[in-house]
């Protein structure tokens, strides 16, 4: 009997339960609408062509259609573990993203608040407008443009000699213990103006009235950026700053590209120019595939980790 | 941090000195790179091969600007790019905004779900070989819509919007709400407004990827007409590249001539131009304080 | 390259048919003597070709004429320079051949990533209808080889047998498959044969270069010894330290790649120009050779290494890309390059207008203990580019008379010149180009391609031994430059081609082994003491072996024999 009456009620609880939440679900009903395209568009784009993934465990061969070619397994996966480059491509594509991540990261912050500071407006549009200009032209260029300053003679090379930061008057690109600094030293020099700007456009999005209210309880300039810009940008900073752990396995093929010769292959072989040349261009697509998934889940990892620390931190996070 | 009004006063002016300072300099670094473009892409081909042009032309010539217009298509690449970064800047960052509001809910039912599906499409991807079949299939192939369909929709920003949608008090929604206004209402009369500065960003970063874009011009098109301006101008240089290398003696004789290099220079200031020239308009959301009338609590 | 190799010849071709010629009058000139006998036959089967197609309604005639209904084909060439879409169609050149034949030509070209567009094409089944491409590109060779191609031959013995007179048949049949079918047809080549009747006419690009002013300064030493060489490098250093203000670079090279310097050693197997100046041979006694251990190419490397330890090497060289070195030549900073003419031709132009004895010129290189002649090799059966039909072809029929009237004689003038009367005509008994549309080719060649379309416009089918005929002489500086190569030429076709696909499992050997040798290339030649070099290469010869080059040179040797036996060759 009890347990009759405990299955009726069980019963009559999941009946509710659903009620309830097809009653959700019509509360909702302009929500769900609202997303859905965006759900369906992922899976048509984002999906459908994942399919193709299934080629890292295959030998894929482009003249004849995917379900033909046999089945490797994780054949490609192991060539990778064991090539003998491996462990350099690793430890230069983790170091230059880190460094990147470290220096890189907080200084287009830096660049937003000491703007926000200037009081000029003219100039502070200026400087903001001058400043996102590299970002528009190629490696090839800039590349061109930063080589002869890091030659022997050149005045970047001159310069740190002058002031004692290098020991002697060397080409620097050749040398590879320099290469890392040099790209996110650059890659800062490109693109500190455009990646200001979503800062800057954070820092607008703060309601003078704040600044105005700690005015008059007397804070000087930089207690209102320690405790209403920051705390106030804080959820954008905490986003980019998981995305950019996300991306570590990324670098900048282009720029690694130009800087890159054989003098300091050492220290600039990454993952991209690694899969470019043993994949991309001997055509070993499954191969080259194979160690793209690697990337991919390594990534996704490395993001989860990250959002779950930043949620700790700051109480605000990706998702 | 008690001080007197006068050490205060004189503190401050330090600081400010120093960081207009700062701003000047960076100003000079960020700036060269495109004064050095410009005077490249002035200065004739051939005697820029033995370098060292830093702050002037040394053979001023308008060739290397010349050399891009002579050629055919280029208005009609003017004007599909224009038509593709207009129509596929406003239609990606209304959709993209619009989920991410719908999104950004927590009591939405699959949210979980939803965030789960868009997580993995940041990481992982089919690549240009599956894409490239589905666009046919699709019936995108050699069509202007390939364009503005298949780029329509970015987690990445669905994730910065977000951050921003967060940010705005619910009191807000709840007010408009009891207006009888539904969701999607209350998305377009209440949330844009509110978020310009971040519309703004985004719709850039969108703009600047589709004004540059070339790839998609390459894989996906055949038709000449529809080429956006970029990958136009890549051909011409490539064009061009082939030029030296085949060059014989009698087809050059020294004097004015453009190189692929130097074209190089110029359509690179072509294409920055436009964009510089739209960006004066944008900054307005980036400079002003957009949330008027706080909300206590 | 080999492009320029067949030009030479056919010049010397085109001259001495002309001078053969019965309506050209006396042949007895006293310059024409050597020549005449060995061109007679050419000239006959040119007076029988001529004849043959002004006869009309015989089975030799071009099938093209006889169907010039309006049609379109979509043409793939698999180079970002190539004018696409109907660009080439507009042009003077273009419009000609439509209104001759009724063929109208869309061009596809991929502008970027080459490969890429070419995967998704093959990917999707969807190849246009005709395509050109790299003769030795793998994914040509994939296409000809898994059936997604006419057989020319076939289509030939159905549609249009004069197809076979428009063909040089050595050609053909070096790219016949297993099967006995040929399915493409190569550009730019030629055989030995032609090499033998017309010695001394083929230019190589393979040069060793100094500046003239710096080396008639230094004595004119003679560098094909070490001792010569460090020598001389060390004179000019001390005679003029600097060039315009910058310290001057000895020594220039190709750049260092990631498979090493092209001007070195690179790769595998590939020729390097040092391995040109010593003449190495590539196989002896029917086995193909390891020329990186023998003696002659070590110590020279040892030599260079010697150079850096004097100082004479500046490290730059080895960090410059072709951009970079470029600008430097054009500075006249190096004193002597390791370098092909070839690359270097506007900048040597340009610096011969500015100053004629701060030119490059070209000297004897460094050589074996024997100081024998190097050796250049050119041209092949192998080819620039090779043109196929896919099946996808819209109308093949159409495809092959087409590709028939491009490679004809008629053709070849058509697309080369234009019309006549509007872009050329016979001007001092030659066919010349109008003055005006020289001055045009000459001044504004962009202008010139995108109007008239000629010249290079119709590279693909183009008969480059033909083209000769309209080619204005070489000038000076590039003058001496390209004579100098003309005694030293080989063809040996037999060594073409004998790199395995980059995918297959040799291919990643050689990959893996070029990739070792690109990294301990400038560590050699940085080494601080002999013996340190000798560690490090050393070091590199068991890696390699360890990696597999024995399968490599296994796979070589195959192909090589292989290749004998289509030559006919023991």
């Amino acid at each position: 009997m009890q347990n009759d009456i405990a299955a009726n009620s069980v019963k009559a609880q999941s009946k509710t339960g659903l009620n309830t939440n097809l009653k959700r679900l019509y509360s909702q009903r302009y929500l769900q609408a609202m997303a859905l395209p965006g759900i369906v568009w992922m899976i048509i784009f984002c999906y459908i062509p994942l399919v193709w993934i299934v080629i890292a465990f295959k030998e894929y061969d482009i003249v004849k259609p995917i379900w033909s070619v046999p089945w490797v397994g994780f054949t490609h996966f192991t060539d990778f573990f064991k090539d003998e480059q491996f462990l350099t491509v690793i430890r230069n594509t983790f170091g230059i993203s880190l460094l990147r991540l470290a220096a890189g990261f907080p200084a287009p912050i830096i660049f937003a608040l000491l703007l926000n500071e200037i009081r000029l407006v003219r100039f502070k549009k200026l400087v903001q407008t001058v400043s996102y200009l590299p970002h528009f032209l190629s490696w090839v260029i800039l590349g061109g443009i930063v080589t002869p300053w890091l030659s022997d003679t050149g005045f970047i090379t001159n310069a740190l000699f002058n002031l004692h930061i290098i020991p002697e008057q060397a080409l620097l690109l050749g040398e590879p213990k320099y290469f890392w600094q040099i790209a996110v030293i650059s890659d800062i020099w490109k693109e500190l103006g455009w990646s200001a700007i979503i800062y800057i456009a954070a820092i607008a999005g703060i309601s003078p009235a704040l600044y105005e209210a700690a005015t008059v309880d007397g804070a000087g300039r930089f207690r209102k950026i320690w405790y209403i810009t920051l705390p106030c940008i804080k959820g954008t900073i905490a986003i980019l700053f998981v995305l950019a752990v996300g991306s570590i396995m990324n670098t900048n093929f282009d720029q690694i590209l130009v800087l890159r010769n054989s003098l300091n292959r050492s220290s600039s072989t990454v993952l991209d120019i690694f899969v470019y040349h043993m994949g991309i261009q001997s055509g070993r697509f499954s191969y080259a595939t194979a160690i793209g998934l690697i990337r991919s889940v390594v990534s996704l990892s490395l993001l989860l980790l990250a959002n779950s620390v930043t949620k700790k931190l700051t109480d605000s996070s990706l998702f | 941090m008690r001080k007197s009004s006068k050490s205060r006063l004189r503190s401050i002016e330090l600081f400010d000195i120093i960081n207009m300072l700062f701003a000047i300099s960076v100003c000079f670094l960020t700036l060269y790179p495109m004064w050095f473009t410009v005077v490249n892409a002035f200065n004739d081909g051939t005697d820029a091969l033995r370098g060292g042009i830093y702050w002037w032309p040394r053979v001023f010539t308008i060739n290397n600007f010349k050399a891009v217009f002579g050629t055919n298509n280029i208005i009609d690449s003017f004007f599909v790019s224009v038509a593709r970064t207009g129509l596929g800047t406003v239609t990606h960052v209304f959709l993209t905004a619009m989920v991410s509001y719908a999104l950004s809910k927590r009591d939405l039912m699959g949210r979980k779900a939803y965030l789960v599906i868009g997580t993995i499409t940041l990481f992982f991807g089919g690549g240009l070989i599956p894409t490239f079949l589905l666009i046919k299939t699709l019936g995108l192939y050699d069509n202007f819509l390939v364009y503005i369909i298949p780029t329509m929709f970015s987690f990445y920003e669905l994730l910065i919007f977000q951050a921003f949608f967060r940010e705005i008090p619910v009191s807000l929604e709840e007010s408009a709400r009891m207006d009888g206004a539904n969701d999607f209402i209350i998305f377009l009369k209440v949330i844009i407004p509110l978020s310009k500065p971040v519309l703004a960003t985004i719709a850039l970063f969108v703009g600047v990827s589709h004004w540059n874009d070339y790839f998609m011009g390459v894989v996906y098109i055949l038709n000449a007409k529809l080429l956006p301006i970029q990958t136009y101008l890549y051909k011409i240089i490539a064009l061009s590249g082939f030029d030296e290398i085949r060059m014989t003696a009698p087809d050059f004789v020294g004097g004015k001539q453009v190189t692929s290099q130097s074209m190089k220079y110029s359509t690179m200031i072509l294409t920055t131009l436009p964009i510089i020239a739209v960006y004066p308009f944008l900054q307005k959301y980036f400079v002003k304080g957009m949330l008027i009338g706080s909300i206590k609590g | 390259m080999k492009r320029k190799d067949i030009m030479k010849v056919l010049a010397i071709l085109m001259v001495s048919v002309l001078l053969s010629m019965p309506f050209s009058g006396c042949t007895a000139t006293k310059k024409g003597n050597d020549t005449t006998n060995t061109s007679t036959s050419a000239a006959k089967s040119t007076t029988e070709k001529q004849e043959e197609s002004s006869q009309p309604d015989t089975a030799n005639e071009p099938a093209w004429k006889k169907d010039t209904s309006p049609i379109t084909l979509d043409w793939y060439c698999n180079y970002s320079w190539q004018l696409s879409g109907d660009a080439w169609q507009k042009t003077k050149v273009g419009q000609y051949v439509t209104e001759k034949t009724g063929v109208s030509i869309n061009f596809i070209a991929p502008a970027g990533n080459e490969t890429e567009k070419l995967n998704t094409m093959i990917v999707s089944n969807s190849l246009p209808d005709l395509l050109t491409g790299d003769s030795t590109d793998p994914l040509f060779r994939k296409i000809m080889e898994s059936g997604l191609a006419y057989s020319l031959n076939e289509l030939a013995d159905k549609y249009d047998p004069y197809f076979y007179k428009v063909i040089d048949k050595d050609v053909f049949a070096w790219h016949k498959a297993e099967d006995g079918n040929s399915y493409g047809y190569a550009n730019w080549a030629y055989g030995p044969e032609s090499l033998t009747r017309y010695p001394n006419a083929i230019e190589g690009t393979t040069t060793f270069l100094v500046r003239k002013d710096i080396y008639e300064a230094i004595g004119s030493p003679d560098m094909r010894t070490q001792e010569g060489f460090l020598n001389a490098l060390k004179a000019a250093r001390e005679k003029y330290p600097k060039i315009n203000g910058q310290p001057i670079i000895p020594l220039g090279f190709h750049d260092f790649g990631d498979s090493g310097c092209r001007s070195i050693w690179m790769g595998t197997f590939f020729k390097s120009l040092l391995s040109e100046y010593l003449a190495q041979p590539k196989a002896r006694d029917g086995k193909i050779t390891d020329r990186l251990t023998d003696p002659d190419m070590v110590n020279w490397i040892k030599t260079l290494r010697d150079a850096n330890e004097m100082g004479l090497i500046s490290k730059e060289v080895f960090i410059d890309k072709d951009a970079q070195i470029r600008e430097k030549v054009a500075q006249g900073r190096y004193f002597a390059l390791m370098y092909q003419r070839s690359d270097m031709i506007a900048q040597n132009t340009a610096l011969y207008q500015t100053n004629p004895d701060s030119a490059y010129i070209a000297i004897d290189p460094p050589s074996n203990t024997k100081l024998d002649k190097c050796t250049i090799t050119v041209g092949g059966l192998q080819g620039w580019c090779i043109t196929l039909i896919s099946k996808k072809c819209k109308n093949p029929e159409r495809a092959i008379k087409y590709m028939t009237y491009r490679l004809s004689d008629e053709g070849q003038r058509d697309t080369y010149m234009g019309k006549q009367g509007e872009t050329w005509d016979i001007i001092d008994g030659k066919e010349q180009f109008l003055p005006e549309i020289n001055d045009l080719l000459v001044k504004d060649k962009t202008t010139f391609d995108n109007t008239i379309g000629g010249v290079y416009g119709a590279y693909q089918l183009l008969n480059f031994i033909k083209s000769k005929t309209w080619e204005a002489p070489q000038v000076e500086p590039n003058k001496q430059v390209w004579d100098w190569t003309l005694d030293k030429t080989i063809c040996e076709p037999q060594f073409d081609d004998l790199i395995p696909l980059p995918s297959s499992e040799e291919g990643i050997i050689d990959t893996k082994i070029s990739n070792k040798w690109g990294a301990v290339l400038p560590k050699l030649i940085l080494a601080k003491s002999a013996a340190e070099f000798d560690t490090l290469f050393n070091q590199f010869i068991t890696e390699r072996n360890a990696a597999g080059y024995d399968k490599l040179m296994a796979a070589w040797q195959k192909k090589y024999e292989e290749n004998k036996a289509k030559l006919g060759l023991k």
